[in-house]
C-alpha cells in the first residue's frame, strides 16, 4: 500500500472547506449558471440525451478493449510520423515525459486531469523546466500554490475578488482589487502571450482518441490548447487508456456528449491532431515542423485503469467522460468543492483512489463520505451508477477482497 | 473478515442489528409500543412493516444529539470520523457509551408524538378499507444499514433469516413505510434470497392509487412544499404519488423548488448512517436542503422519511425558521381526513 491517509486530516479538510464563505460563495455562483446552461444546451439540442446512450455503449465495448484499442492507436500515431508510448505506471510517464523535454525548457501546459493524476507539472518543474499553466482555471491554481477543486474548472473554490487580489500581486498589469472579470481575464492573456511563442514545449491531454487514426480530440474554450499545442516545435500529450475509442466517428459522438453536458451548446475549439505539422510544397518533399510542432509524441498511461477494468461493479467508473455535470449535482460537493476527493472527485473519486492508487484508507474517506443519493446518477449522461459503485466499494473495504 | 475500514458509526448500527433486529439495539417492545390499543392482527397475509426509523425516532434523535455532542467535544473532536483502529487505539467504548444513554428509557410523553407518523398510516390504511398486519416484537430488521456500510455478508444471512420469518407469519405482501426498509424488502432482498416471493409496496403507492376515494381537506389553508427523500425519488422512483396524494388535499397549495425537486431533489444530509459518520457535515447538508426549501415560500415542509423529517427539523432550528413546521405525510393525510 503507498502512503497512508490520514482520517483526523482528511476531516478538517472537508470541515475547514464546509466553513468557508469564501468557497460557499464561488460554488453557489457556479452551481446555479451551469444547471441553467446544461438545461438551456440540452433544450437546444435535445438529440444530445440519445447521442449519450450511444456513447454509453460506445465506451461500455471499447473499455474492455482499452489495451488492444492503445496499441492501435500507437501503430496509427507512428504511422503518421508521430511518436507514441504506453506507460504502464505513473512513473513511467513521468519518466517518458521527463526524457522529452530535459532539463531547463520552458514548457506551455493546457490543462489535463490525467496529468495532475501523476504531478506532471510539479515533476518537471523539479528536472529544472520552466512550466506554464495556461488554462486560466489552472494558471490562478497554480499561483494561488492551491491544488484543482473541480475536473474542468479547477478554480471554481476561488471567487472573483480573490482572483483579482492574487493577480494584483503576482502578475500586475494594473490589476487592482477592484478590476472586473474582463480585465483579469485580460491580464493573463497578456501575461501568457509570449510564453507561447518562447515555449520549447506544449503539454495537453486529450477529450478522446480515435484508434483508427490516432487522432486527438481536444476541447476547449480559451484557445489555450490551440496555441500551446500549435506554436512550440514539439506537442506532448499524455492520455488515459479510457480515453480510447475505435473510430473517428465514434470519437465525435463523445466529444460532443461531453461538451454539451459540460454545459456547452457548442465550444469554441475542438482540436483534432494526428501528426506533428507537415508540408510538401517544395517539389513534393514531405518536410515536418512547418508552422506547427514537428515532433508530435502521444503517451497513452495504463496507471491502473486495465486493473479497474476487471471489476465487473466498478469498471464503469472508466466510462467517465470527465464532463464534470455529476460534481455540480452532489450535495457533499456543493459545500467542500474538490476536498471530496483525491485525484478525481467525490463518488468516482473513491474507487479512483481504491482501485487506481491503491490507497485503501483514502479510499474509505472517500467513500464513507458519499451519501448514495443518486442525484449524481441522474445528473450522468453515461448513466454511471456511483451510488452501486460506492456500496460494491465499500463491501471490498470491509470484507476484503 | 471485516477490516476496520468501517467507520465505528455504521458498525455501531450494523451490531444491534445483528443483535437485536433494531438499529439502536433497545428491545422490541419500545419499537412496538405506538401500535398498542390499534389491534392490529399480528397473522395476516398482507402485513404493514412498521420498520426501525419511526418506531425508534425518540431514541435515534437522543442517539444523534449525543453523536453530535461527542463530536464537538475535546476528546471526541475527530472520533466519529475516525475509524476503528483510531478508537481501539484511545481505548474508547463507543457502543457502550451509546447503549448507556439509550437504555435511560424515553421521557414519558417524549415518545408518543414521534410515532405519530405510524398511527396516521394505520389511519389512512384503515379509512381505504385495509386492515393489514402488524408483526410488532416479531417484525424482523431490514438489516439496510448493514448493505450500506458495505457488510453484504451479514446482510444475506440477515436478509435469509428475515425472509423465513415473514414466510413463517404466513406474510405473502408487505406495505412498506420507512423508505430504506422498503427498498431492502422490495431491491436488495431478491438479490440475495433464493424464492423470494414477496410482494412488496410501498404505503404511497397504496394510498396515491385510491386517493381520489378519499375527501380530502386539510384543517387550514396552507403553502406546503414537498422534500422527496432519495430512496423514494431514485430508488424506487415515486415521483408522482406525493404529489398526486397532496394535490388531492383541498386547502394545500403544493409549491416546489425550481430546481430541486423530483429527481433532483437535494439529500437531506442524513440517511444510512451518514450522520453517525459526519455529524457537523450532515448538519450543514440539512440546513442547506432546509434554505433550498424555504425559498418556496411554504409554510410547512412535507417529506416521507423519518430520516428527511429528523434532518429538516435540524436545518429550520439551524436557520431560525421558527414559523415553519416540518410534518410527515402520513400526518398530513390523516389529518385532512378530519382524524
Amino acid at each position: 500500500m503507498k502512503k497512508q491517509s490520514d482520517f483526523k486530516s482528511y476531516k478538517k479538510e472537508i470541515m475547514g472547506a464546509a466553513h468557508d464563505d469564501r468557497l460557499r460563495l464561488a460554488l453557489t455562483r457556479a452551481i446555479k449558471s451551469f444547471r441553467a446552461n446544461v438545461k438551456d444546451a440540452l433544450e437546444r439540442f435535445p438529440h444530445t440525451v440519445e447521442m449519450a446512450e450511444e456513447v454509453r455503449q460506445i465506451k461500455e465495448k471499447a473499455i474492455p478493449d482499452m489495451e488492444a484499442l492503445t496499441k492501435q492507436a500507437v501503430a496509427a500515431i507512428e504511422e503518421n510520423r508521430g511518436r507514441g508510448y504506453i506507460a504502464r505506471t505513473a512513473e513511467e510517464a513521468l519518466e517518458i515525459i521527463a526524457d522529452i523535454c530535459g532539463t531547463g525548457k520552458l514548457i506551455v501546459k493546457g490543462k489535463t486531469m490525467t496529468g495532475e493524476e501523476i504531478g506532471l507539472r510539479e515533476y518537471l518543474e523539479e528536472k529544472g523546466n520552466e512550466v506554464y499553466e495556461t488554462d486560466l482555471g489552472e494558471f490562478i491554481i497554480q499561483k494561488m500554490g492551491s491544488r484543482p477543486m473541480h475536473i474542468l474548472s479547477p478554480a471554481i473554490h476561488v471567487p472573483r475578488e480573490d482572483v483579482a487580489r492574487l493577480f494584483s500581486k503576482v502578475i500586475g498589469q494594473g490589476i487592482t482589487e477592484e478590476s472586473d472579470i474582463a480585465a483579469m481575464v485580460g491580464a493573463a492573456r497578456e501575461f501568457l502571450r509570449d510564453k507561447f511563442f518562447r515555449a520549447d514545449i506544449g503539454i495537453s491531454g486529450a477529450n478522446v482518441v480515435a484508434a483508427e487514426t490516432g487522432t486527438l480530440f481536444i476541447i476547449e474554450n480559451e484557445g489555450n490548447i490551440r496555441l500551446a499545442t500549435g506554436a512550440p516545435p514539439v506537442h506532448i500529450a499524455l492520455v488515459g487508456m479510457e480515453k480510447l475509442v475505435p473510430t473517428l466517428s465514434d470519437a465525435y459522438k463523445v466529444s460532443e456528449v461531453t461538451w454539451r453536458y459540460a454545459n456547452y451548446t457548442v465550444p469554441s475549439y475542438v482540436s483534432l491532431i494526428s501528426g506533428p505539422s507537415k508540408t510538401g510544397d517544395i517539389e513534393k518533399v514531405t518536410t515536418y515542423g512547418a508552422h506547427g510542432p514537428g515532433q508530435f509524441h502521444v503517451v497513452f498511461l495504463d496507471g491502473g485503469r486495465t486493473r479497474l477494468a476487471k471489476y465487473p461493479r466498478l469498471l464503469q467508473a472508466l466510462y467517465c467522460l470527465r464532463c464534470g455535470a455529476c460534481l455540480y449535482e452532489c450535495p457533499v460537493f456543493a459545500v467542500t468543492a474538490g476536498h471530496f476527493g483525491d485525484k478525481y472527485f467525490a463518488g468516482i473519486g473513491a474507487v479512483w483512489a481504491a482501485i487506481v492508487n491503491e490507497d485503501l484508507e483514502k479510499a474509505a474517506s472517500i467513500a464513507y463520505t458519499c451519501l448514495t443519493c443518486g442525484r449524481c446518477r441522474q445528473r450522468c449522461p453515461m448513466k454511471i451508477d456511483v451510488p452501486e459503485m460506492i456500496i460494491e466499494l465499500r463491501k471490498l473495504l470491509a470484507e476484503g477482497g | 473478515m471485516e477490516s476496520d475500514l468501517v467507520p465505528p458509526g455504521l458498525t455501531y448500527l450494523a451490531d444491534n442489528i445483528t443483535s437485536r433486529q433494531n438499529i439502536l439495539g433497545v428491545t422490541k417492545e419500545q419499537g412496538a409500543r405506538w401500535a398498542q390499543g390499534l389491534d392490529l392482527p399480528v397473522r395476516a397475509e398482507t402485513i404493514f412493516f412498521a420498520g426501525c426509523g419511526y418506531q425508534y425516532s425518540a431514541q435515534l434523535e437522543r442517539l444523534m444529539s449525543l453523536v453530535r455532542g461527542i463530536d464537538k467535544s475535546v476528546i471526541g473532536a475527530e472520533l466519529p470520523m475516525r475509524f476503528a483502529r483510531f478508537q481501539k487505539k484511545l481505548g474508547l467504548n463507543l457502543p457502550g457509551i451509546y447503549s448507556n444513554v439509550l437504555s435511560r428509557g424515553i421521557l414519558p410523553g417524549k415518545e408518543e408524538p414521534e410515532v405519530k407518523p405510524l398511527t396516521a398510516a394505520v389511519a389512512v390504511l384503515r379509512k381505504l378499507g385495509l386492515e393489514p398486519g402488524y408483526l410488532a416484537e416479531e417484525e424482523p430488521c431490514c438489516g439496510a444499514p448493514l448493505n450500506h456500510a458495505g457488510l453484504q455478508t451479514r446482510f444475506a444471512e440477515n436478509a435469509r433469516a428475515a425472509y423465513a420469518r415473514l414466510k413463517e407469519a404466513g406474510v405473502k405482501r408487505v406495505i412498506g413505510i420507512v423508505p430504506y426498509c422498503t427498498h431492502a424488502l422490495a431491491k436488495l432482498f431478491p438479490r440475495y434470497v433464493d424464492g423470494y416471493d414477496l410482494e412488496v409496496r410501498h404505503f404511497l403507492e397504496v394510498v396515491a392509487e385510491q386517493v381520489t376515494s378519499l375527501k380530502l381537506r386539510f384543517p387550514r389553508k396552507a403553502k406546503v412544499t414537498y422534500h422527496d427523500p432519495c430512496q423514494l425519488v431514485r430508488y424506487l422512483d415515486l415521483v408522482e404519488e406525493p404529489r398526486r396524494i397532496l394535490r388531492a388535499i383541498a386547502g394545500i397549495e403544493l409549491v416546489e423548488p425550481e430546481w430541486t425537486r423530483g429527481e433532483w431533489a437535494t439529500c437531506c444530509g442524513g440517511g444510512g448512517g451518514f450522520e453517525t459518520v459526519f455529524p457537523e457535515l450532515s448538519g450543514v447538508l440539512a440546513a442547506n436542503r432546509a434554505a433550498e426549501l424555504l425559498e418556496t415560500g411554504a409554510e410547512i415542509i412535507v417529506t416521507h422519511c423519518p430520516g428527511c423529517v429528523m434532518q429538516l427539523k435540524d436545518g429550520l432550528r439551524q436557520l431560525k425558521a421558527d414559523g415553519v413546521e416540518v410534518l410527515d405525510l402520513t400526518e398530513v393525510v390523516a389529518q385532512a381526513m378530519g382524524k
